[in-house]
């Protein structure tokens, strides 16, 4: 589980890095091969960085599968909490349970559907060439137009992203039964711009991401029974004894 | 009838405070299953191809490059440079503070974002200075909303991809209805602190000033790389987005050397982290839009608008009343990715130019984010100053009023954001 956990993790932050190297390195190239450098020119023209754009797509479409999956188990996934917060203990814990499961159900069906349309795109005709010589009626599957990679390879993103998100809903559910706690995303925080030295054993705090966003932070998640709290509201109160307003972090894009 | 259908239902999972995409996607999913013949295989594919746009990809650069400036110690240059610009006059770390948002948003696309970067730097030093802490709350909960106004812009990418808008004539549009509420939160601040007889700074010295000038080089550097290179052409806004990212990256790690090597996997992270929340809210809305669109649901939308006999003035009258009541239940991305097609099909049939309409939801946004129940900024700074959020609702009305008389100023007077990148041949 931990290592799937790293997996994840691991996994987007590449594709993040990634993409935007490619890119960069594409622009670069565009430009510097129209520098009239001997030798260099030539070789640089000689590359072609076609595909650059195509491969950052698919990156991004997979990081966005994926980190979906992971912003489940770090309750980054904002909601209308307004009403919900209002009201008291049983009724709310039920219509949290009720969207976590809703969640659970469209991810689930999303992932079922996409797997069915990966698997009648190629995935089934390859299937069967690694075990002998496929069937003569069924297609091969489209290619992506400049990689020209199988197009059922690029869009398994849909149903490997989806049911990883409806495990994490699951998980958040059994979490919350057994907790009655939310992985919850504070958006108020900025790493690295506190003041003053860091408290001993607090050193490295600034670069933790305390933002609820692993499994073992669920036991401090914030309690939102507080009505004045929605999902974005920085919660002051999770972490009991330290005075989180203390330390503002950052983890935003609006 | 169907309209309402999909309405309510959206509105009813919503209400159960399940995630926006979560609802969005189920909305669309029960209603072609059970209402229509449309194979809801076609759900699957759309959910790949929703994004399949190299347009939507600048919003995880300008995310990453955000995070690389607010980690990197650009804020804290560009605050040193705007109070030795504008510290001597009435306000002084305040107007420094809304000059430093102003810049600060000119390199990053969100909201929260830059009251983080700016307010966590300069509240601390205003306390200090002997200035009341609502003065700057309110200050920086407002100035701070300019990052979504003042190109980079996340919001406006949200616009451009569901109303098919330019991204580049969509940012050169912001930049002077940017500036003009920027001086118009400036003066405020100025007029108040006059008022109240707020402490101003020693002025700097010429040579002071060229000092910090020059330490903000690298961060000020990045407006001229973005909004130069899609002006000239040089790059598309995502190559641009990504130059910035690279860009910024290179002067947190090796220039100010605020970031060590070892914490880029974080910010890696934590960028991608937010990302792929928004990119997930665009798939699911974009699967909504389709459902729309098949419902032919904003045709229907706009001959009932038009039916009612509403001219150009009602509708954006109309409009806005919308967008601010929306911006008390979702943020900005939702609202825009939801209303967006509903609501720009009217706007194109009353010929309203679709750049100058885009301006005036985003500056609807920014109002949303300033007050309660919702306003991101709020919380933020709400964190930052320790101000409880009724207290700062108060704090900011002087600067919210100011707000909503701009948002009057740019609705009704579309020259303002469509003269520059008219000017420069961006749109006719």
């Amino acid at each position: 589980m931990r290592f799937l956990d790293h997996l994840e993790e691991w996994f987007i932050t590449f594709l993040m890095g990634a993409a935007t190297l490619i890119i960069f390195v594409a622009v670069m190239h565009r430009y510097a091969s129209g520098l009239a450098i001997p030798g260099v020119q030539d070789w640089l023209l000689g590359l072609n960085f076609g595909w650059a754009q195509e491969l950052c797509i698919i990156m991004f479409v997979w990081m966005a599968k994926f980190g979906a999956a992971y912003g489940v188990r770090t309750g980054i996934h904002v909601g209308v909490d307004v009403l919900i917060n209002r009201l008291e203990g049983g009724k709310r814990s039920k219509l949290i349970l009720f969207g976590l499961l809703a969640g659970a159900t469209f991810t689930g069906i999303v992932g079922t559907l996409g797997a069915r349309f990966v698997w009648e795109n190629g995935f089934h005709y390859a299937f069967l060439s690694w075990f002998g010589t496929p069937p003569e009626d069924l297609p091969e599957g489209p290619t992506t137009p400049d990689l020209e990679w199988p197009t059922w390879i690029v869009y398994s993103a849909v149903p490997l992203g989806s049911y990883l998100m409806c495990f994490r809903f699951l998980q958040v559910m059994t979490s919350f039964v057994r907790t009655g706690e939310l992985p919850h995303h504070d958006h108020g925080h900025v790493d690295g711009l506190d003041e003053g030295p860091p408290e001993p054993g607090e050193e490295d705090a600034i670069y933790r991401m305390e933002d609820g966003l692993h499994p073992h932070d669920l036991r401090r998640g914030v309690d939102r029974r507080e009505p004045t709290m929605t999902s974005v509201a920085p919660d002051v109160e999770r972490r009991s004894g330290v005075d989180r307003r203390k330390d503002p972090r950052l983890g935003d894009g609006q | 009838m169907n309209t309402m259908l999909i309405f309510t239902l959206l509105v009813a999972l919503m209400l159960t405070g399940m995630p926006i995409s979560i609802s969005l996607g189920l909305t669309v999913l029960s209603f072609l299953f059970f209402m229509t013949t449309v194979p809801i295989e076609s759900v699957a594919l759309k959910l790949f191809t929703g994004i399949e746009k190299f347009e939507i990809m600048a919003i995880p650069f300008f995310i990453l490059a955000g995070n690389f400036l607010t980690h990197g110690g650009v804020a804290r240059r560009m605050i040193k440079f705007a109070t030795a610009m504008v510290g001597h006059w009435y306000g002084g770390l305040g107007l420094g503070g809304v000059l430093a948002c102003a810049l600060f948003a000119a390199v990053s696309g969100s909201s929260p974002a830059t009251v983080v970067a700016i307010g966590s730097i300069l509240m601390p030093a205003m306390v200090k200075a002997g200035f009341p802490k609502r003065f700057g709350a309110g200050i920086i909960t407002t100035s701070g909303a300019l990052g979504i106004l003042i190109p980079p812009s996340i919001v406006m990418v949200m616009y451009s991809v569901s109303t098919n808008t330019s991204v580049g004539a969509l940012f050169m549009a912001g930049v002077i209805p940017g500036i003009v509420l920027a001086t118009m939160l400036g003066f405020t601040t100025w007029h108040r602190a006059k008022k109240f007889d707020y402490p101003r700074q020693p002025k700097a010295t010429w040579a002071e000033r060229w000092d910090a000038f020059r330490k903000a080089i690298w961060g000020l550097f990045l407006i001229i790389v973005v909004m130069g290179g899609i002006y000239t052409g040089i790059f598309t806004p995502t190559e641009a987005a990504a130059m910035a990212a690279v860009y910024s990256f290179f002067v947190a790690v090796f220039v100010y050397k605020d970031m060590g090597m070892k914490d880029v996997p974080k910010v890696l992270l934590s960028s991608a982290n937010m990302s792929a929340m928004l990119l997930y809210i665009i798939t699911n809305a974009v699967l909504f839009s389709f459902l729309m669109t098949h419902e032919n649901i904003p045709q229907e939308m706009a001959d009932w608008m038009l039916g009612t006999g509403v001219g150009v003035i009602g509708f954006l009258l109309i409009s806005n009343v919308l967008l601010l009541a929306a911006g008390n239940f979702m943020e900005p991305s939702s609202i825009v990715l939801i209303l967006a097609p509903i609501l720009f099909p009217i706007a194109m049939k009353l010929g309203i130019d679709p750049v100058h309409f885009g301006i005036v939801m985003v500056v609807n946004m920014e109002v949303g984010m300033c007050h309660p129940p919702v306003g991101l900024n709020l919380y933020v700074s709400s964190g930052i100053t320790k101000l409880g959020i009724t207290e700062l609702t108060i704090a900011v009305w002087p600067w919210l009023l100011t707000m909503l008389v701009f948002l009057v100023l740019v609705t009704y007077w579309p020259t303002l954001s469509l003269w520059l990148p008219r000017a420069i041949g961006m749109i006719n």
